[in-house]
């Protein structure tokens, strides 16, 4: 006969039970708000027990992340211990003390030494605080139909090409068999996202943390340089590309460009494309220093309000250093990263891929995207009337003379917003000084153009 | 001889029917289009995906893919999931919308109109702008990562089902209500034994718009839940995307795959409710 009593027992003991399975193993708990795929996320929690099991730190993986989400989370207190941030969204949080700075943690790591140090000063803000670790990195490269070259007979560019080069090569690969003005096949593609790396390559001053538009006299080369791809009609016109709705590695594959700028490795370029192909580094300028692109803006910052930062430090060291799905990480100095894509893609051996990341590394230009356009706390207010401006110079209604001219305008933009964050509650001095110094510039008309 | 001046001559309506049936044809084609895409690009592998010119009807289709989706993912358990979020959704709507509404059309007290009226105001307010008040909330009573912010509101009305079913209640005449209540009905019988069954298609068309509502909220799982084990069918599909530049491939052809199955139950619920739910749209939704 089962009394009351032992029923009572029966559901004590299954309770019991229910909230042992909850359980973790003992010590710490840090949450990973990690951006990653699927297949990234299986890999990643198959490797999260050894890691679990060798440092006692219990890493439990968010895997659904967006801006929104984490901004709910922030006010309501459950900022997970890891996340990633842009440039752009760091300094916010940073200025609002929401992010650890890293330099607490990490002293004396042997761990920061092998971090390459242009990823290290990418995730410094303006107070010198250390508030990311750049957890991917990239250069840009120009990827090309090696078919397309063989028809034309021209030789496959070398690893010292120049930009003018490159355009001899664009106008020997365009064709327009029916003399319509139109060509069939285009000999180039870059994207206007990256007139910045043209204007870093051209010596521009891309000054970090810039808080205000400026456009100095070789970026009004660079634009020039840019746009002068459309008018010889050697790169389709970007209206056009935006109305075929093409990927450029649709434009490559498809032939109808024989060459595309992008960034270098390109996992979906690599996975995705069936043609005989090669990349080679981005052209340089004669006469300027040779610097080439490496991404670092992007990476993971640790919340301030996390309740173990030790423990927070060791798993993101983890996830960048050890976890092997994201191995050989390039941010890293002491991997083989080119050696690591290559014997995962062994489709890379002989394309120049390791030519283009050996350069990246032995002149290393940074990240101009850095510079104001796209990440500072003013590149929201900046963008919004830049990038209409930006347009109607892509379809020439105005001239690159004209843009640089609208800077103080746009910057009128960016005052009211200086001015706004300036009154904020709760900024922290560093940042609060940076946008004075901003505010002051603005006054004195640092912002005029440069001398054209 | 009258008839025959009324009646149109033989040519005229084939010519009639003709354009009609083209252009409703050349419609049906621009809505079809984008779903024949997704359904090609998911019998594509990845390279196929970005061919030029793209191939509509590949030469191999990858049936495969459909059986990658559902292991590259825990495809089943997000679809219990989600199954379970909607059915739940789905009752508390129907319930709580249904009580509401016959409440507004059937019940005469002092500020109806004005109580209406703050209701129906609460449409104007978007998400966004309470999407933090209420993650708060629910944080603080301890709901966050669990289904309870996705199912519990559910329960408590939604504006717009209560609006429709309101307008629908309208159309059933007063005189069943008089008639019940000589026979003893209560109001609560009246609504149960009465107004309900006889609001079959209002119901139907508030149950399907909740249950694709639902279906398909990337959002609020997004904000709400944490642990990738409580995960909806949307916040797997944005697990196939590429999270960083240059590396993740965004697996497309997976990514359709997975689209495909997802909306089979939305076009399964629509069939299912087509006759009941155009129905509802024209009694409950269009009359004033």
């Amino acid at each position: 006969m089962i009394t009351r009593r032992d029923l009572m027992w029966v559901v004590a003991l299954n309770l019991m039970a229910v909230s042992s399975c909850k359980q973790h193993a003992a010590g710490p708990e840090i949450v990973y708000n990690c951006a990653a795929n699927a297949s990234d996320i299986a890999a990643l929690e198959k490797e999260i027990p050894a890691f679990e099991a060798s440092s006692g730190i219990h890493l439990r993986l968010n895997p659904f992340t967006g801006q929104e989400k984490l901004y709910a989370m922030m006010v309501a207190g459950q900022t997970p211990d890891i996340f990633y941030t842009n440039s752009t969204m760091r300094d916010y949080l940073a200025a609002e003390g929401r992010l650890l700075d890293l330099r607490t943690v990490s002293a004396g790591d042997p761990f920061v030494e092998r971090l390459w140090p242009a990823i290290l000063t990418a995730g410094l803000s303006v107070d010198s605080g250390w508030y990311s670790v750049g957890n991917w990195s990239y250069t840009l490269g120009v990827y090309y139909n090696r078919d397309m070259f063989d028809a034309a007979g021209v030789p496959y560019p070398d690893t010292a090409w120049t930009w003018e080069n490159m355009c001899a090569i664009a106008h020997r690969l365009t064709k327009d068999a029916n003399n319509d003005g139109v060509p069939e096949t285009y000999g180039i593609f870059m994207g206007s996202h990256f007139v910045e790396v043209l204007e870093m390559t051209n010596g521009a001053d891309i000054r970090p943390q810039a808080l205000t538009a400026s456009m100095t006299r070789e970026s009004v080369e660079a634009f020039t340089l840019y746009l002068s791809l459309m008018h010889e009609k050697i790169m389709p016109d970007l209206r056009r590309i935006q109305a075929l709705g093409m990927q450029p590695s649709q434009l490559l594959e498809s032939g109808r460009v024989g060459m595309l700028v992008e960034a270098v490795p390109h996992q979906m370029l690599i996975e995705s494309m069936k043609i005989r192909w090669g990349v080679a580094p981005f052209p340089r300028i004669p006469g300027k220093p040779v610097k080439y692109f490496r991404s670092g803006s992007g990476g993971l910052s640790i919340s301030a309000g996390t309740g173990n930062p030790t423990a927070a430090w060791e798993a993101l060291k983890w996830i960048i250093g050890c976890a092997e799905v994201y191995q050989p990480n390039p941010v890293l100095q002491d991997v083989d990263f080119v050696g690591g894509w290559e014997s995962r893609y062994p489709q890379l051996v002989g394309t120049g891929f390791r030519d283009v990341w050996d350069l990246s590394i032995r002149h290393d230009g940074g990240d101009p995207r850095f510079f104001v356009r796209y990440s500072s706390w003013t590149s929201a207010s900046i963008l919004e009337r830049l990038q209409p401006l930006l347009d109607r110079l892509w379809a020439g209604s105005i001239d690159v003379g004209e843009l640089a001219s609208l800077m103080p305008e746009v910057n009128a933009r960016v005052r009211r917003e200086l001015s706004d964050l300036s009154k904020k509650e709760g900024l922290r001095p560093a940042f609060r000084r940076d946008i004075e110094v901003a505010l002051k510039g603005l006054d004195s008309g640092a912002d005029r153009s440069p001398d054209r | 001889m009258e008839q025959s001046h009324l009646k149109k001559p033989y040519w005229q309506t084939i010519i009639w029917c003709s354009g009609a049936y083209l252009s409703l044809l050349i419609m049906s084609g621009l809505f079809v289009a984008p779903f024949a895409w997704m359904f090609s690009v998911s019998l594509h592998d990845l390279p196929g995906v970005f061919a030029q010119p793209f191939q509509w009807i590949p030469e191999r289709a990858m049936w495969r893919n459909y059986a990658d989706v559902t292991s590259l993912l825990p495809f089943w358990r997000y679809t219990a999931n989600t199954a379970l979020i909607t059915a739940l959704t789905v009752t508390g709507t129907l319930l709580s919308c249904s009580l509401v509404a016959f409440g507004f059309s059937r019940l005469r007290f002092k500020g109806r109109e004005t109580l209406f009226s703050v209701c129906l105001a609460t449409m104007m307010l978007p998400g966004q702008v309470t999407m933090i008040p209420l993650y708060m909330f629910f944080s603080s009573i301890g709901w966050v990562d669990s289904y309870l912010p996705l199912i519990v509101p559910a329960f408590f009305g939604s504006p717009f089902s209560i609006f429709l079913l309101r307008q629908f209640f309208l159309t059933i005449p007063k005189e069943y209500d008089e008639a019940a209540m000589l026979d003893g009905a209560g109001w609560l019988r009246i609504y149960w034994s009465i107004v309900l069954p006889l609001a079959r298609p209002a119901l139907a068309t508030v149950a399907l718009f909740t249950f694709i509502g639902s279906w398909n909220d990337f959002f609020g799982p997004l904000i709400y839940l944490n642990s990738p084990e409580l995960a909806t069918l949307t916040l797997g599909l944005n697990m196939l995307k590429s999270q960083i530049v240059g590396t993740g491939t965004t697996q497309w052809h997976l990514l359709m795959a997975g689209a495909v199955l997802i909306m089979l139950p939305n076009i399964i619920a629509f069939a299912l409710a087509q006759k009941h739910f155009i129905k509802g749209i024209a009694m409950g939704g269009l009359r004033g």
